[in-house]
């Protein structure tokens, strides 16, 4: 089972931006790490991608030299790249157009969108709500079986090219045989029809089972690591093959900080209260920082958690939340 | 080697029992090994430093991070610079930019005033406040920027630089704001760069490749 980070920027060979002197992000990932020196199944180079794409593979004229600054730390560049005029038999075929764009193409499948992440596109293709869409095709229901995400879902038809992306953020590709990858709902922007996705026990997750392909935003490149691990869930972008994590609570932060206590206990955190636990064997995806984005189907998930309570516990939980809400 | 960079926007630190790290709070993405979080209050020392640091702003709140493991840090999807510093100047820069140092280091609260209006108001205008962090010792630390900073080498000859865009420096340095507002700046019509600062000396400063505040 494997899961290339299919970018095209984290592999040596027909790396787009070839010719720089270092990977822009400092350190390829999708290449061993020193982190528990495992022999990463992922990390094996993969043909199709990273062909240098027409008016694209050349560095530009005077992007081959190393900069000034060489040798110094972390010159933190933005990979920068000629800017070409790109048209449908020019763009890429299910590969990032750059590290924030990705082009999917559609002939005559479907595949499965978050709402919002679609830039653009070439040819006929129709965008349908999934509700909708699953009375027409019942199958495709049943491939997407989870209630509280299906309304932030759409199913893309048609025969085109699809360019995706989300608020600038890193897009990576990864596919699975036969294999299962549980990932941040809010980090999912695409996953073809041949996955099923289901909700995972961990709120805000959804798992990914099947063979195919899905695409993922995260602030910044995504880190790979081993359990065991301990990860802020802010930071947190998925896990493949491990077990669902526990909760481990720092108690001796929790009793050093007053504050940390208090939130610790409302269940907010800053990442050094509270972290998911890994343990046992597979692979956890960190996104570099720990901005995440607000994702409306947990309060909708939360909710319906609610009805555990009884009446009185509700009314004593509504008003912490509002002394909450008042706080911030 | 207490810093490792992941990639551009994180650091790994290594956190063995003799050389615990302190960091930002909050900036922790995830860690494996024993280790264990410790909140820090107050920096600087001495009671001068307690109170420039509950004055000005310049209290950046910290955690210590002990144990031993292999920890990553990251804040907000900004960029990460490591330096060394060898012992000699100290490092000049806004709390806010330290991700994370060697516990080794000290740093101090430093008081522009004294330096007279200029150097107050070039305080104001770099976003510093009347404070500045001074970070003395040997050891490795991890700067936040907005784009990335890349260090300017500076011998002897004068530089100037866009106060939102400079970060910080290390060595002999004299920084002075060189405001040239002219009647043009006044109804709106200037060029925007009215406000500089002219570093001149011997050592290095750091400017971001961004005019970005976080």
């Amino acid at each position: 089972m494997t899961y290339p980070p299919g970018n095209p920027y984290g592999q040596p060979q027909g790396n787009p931006y070839g010719g720089q002197q270092g990977n822009p992000y400092g350190q390829p990932y999708g290449q061993p790490q020193p982190h528990g020196g495992q022999p990463q199944p992922y990390g094996q180079p993969q043909p199709p991608y990273g062909q240098p794409q027409p008016g694209y593979g050349q560095p530009p004229p005077g992007y081959g030299q190393p900069p000034p600054y060489s040798g110094q730390p972390a010159p933190g560049g933005q990979p920068s790249w000629q800017p070409s005029t790109l048209n449908p038999h020019t763009l890429p075929d299910d590969d990032n157009v750059n590290p924030y764009v990705f082009c999917i193409a559609l002939t005559g499948g479907e595949w499965f969108m978050s709402k919002g992440a679609m830039l653009a596109y070439y040819g006929d293709v129709r965008f349908d709500a999934v509700t909708e869409y699953s009375s027409v095709q019942a199958w495709v229901a049943s491939r997407f079986s989870s209630p509280v995400y299906i309304s932030d879902w759409v199913v893309a038809q048609g025969h085109g090219k699809l360019l995706i992306g989300d608020r600038g953020f890193d897009l990576n590709s990864y596919d699975l045989d036969d294999g299962n990858l549980t990932i941040k709902a809010s980090n999912l922007c695409a996953f073809s029809k041949q996955l099923e996705l289901k909700q995972s026990i961990v709120p805000g997750f959804v798992t990914l089972i099947g063979t195919g392909k899905f695409i993922a935003s995260s602030n910044g490149p995504v880190i790979f690591v081993e359990p065991p691990f301990r990860a802020d869930p802010d930071a947190l972008l998925g896990w493949a093959d491990c077990p669902s994590p526990s909760v481990h609570h720092d108690a001796q932060w929790m009793t050093q900080n007053l504050r940390g206590m208090i939130s610790g206990a409302l269940g907010r955190a800053s990442g050094e209260e509270r972290q998911y636990d890994f343990t046992g064997q597979g692979t956890i995806l960190l996104q570099s920082s720990e901005v995440a984005r607000e994702d409306p189907a947990v309060l909708r998930l939360v909710e319906s958690q609610t009805q555990l309570l009884t009446n009185s516990q509700a009314g004593s939980l509504g008003q912490r939340l509002i002394a909450r809400a008042q706080q911030q | 080697m207490p810093f490792e960079t992941v990639n551009s926007k994180v650091v790994r630190a290594h956190v063995s029992p003799g050389t615990p790290v302190l960091a930002r709070r909050g900036s922790m993405l995830g860690y494996s090994g024993q280790v264990a979080f410790r909140p820090v209050h107050g920096q600087g020392r001495g009671i001068g430093g307690m109170v420039g640091a509950a004055m000005s702003g310049e209290s950046n709140p910290m955690m210590a991070t002990e144990g031993t493991g292999q920890v990553l840090y990251g804040h907000k999807g900004l960029h990460v610079t490591v330096l060394e510093l060898d012992g000699g100047a100290p490092l000049v820069c806004e709390a806010d930019r330290l991700l994370a140092h060697d516990a080794t280091l000290q740093t101090s609260v430093q008081f522009l005033g004294s330096g007279g209006l200029k150097s107050a108001i070039s305080g104001a205008m770099t976003g510093q406040g009347l404070f500045t962090t001074n970070v003395h010792g040997r050891g490795a630390v991890a700067l936040l920027s907005h784009g990335g900073a890349f260090p300017l080498q500076l011998q002897g000859q004068q530089i100037g630089v866009d106060p939102q865009a400079y970060v910080g420096h290390v060595g002999q340095l004299t920084v002075d704001l060189a405001a040239k507002v002219g009647f043009r700046d006044v109804v709106g019509r200037g060029s925007g760069e009215a406000f500089q600062l002219r570093i001149g000396g011997h050592g290095t400063v750091y400017v971001q490749a961004s005019e970005k505040k976080f």
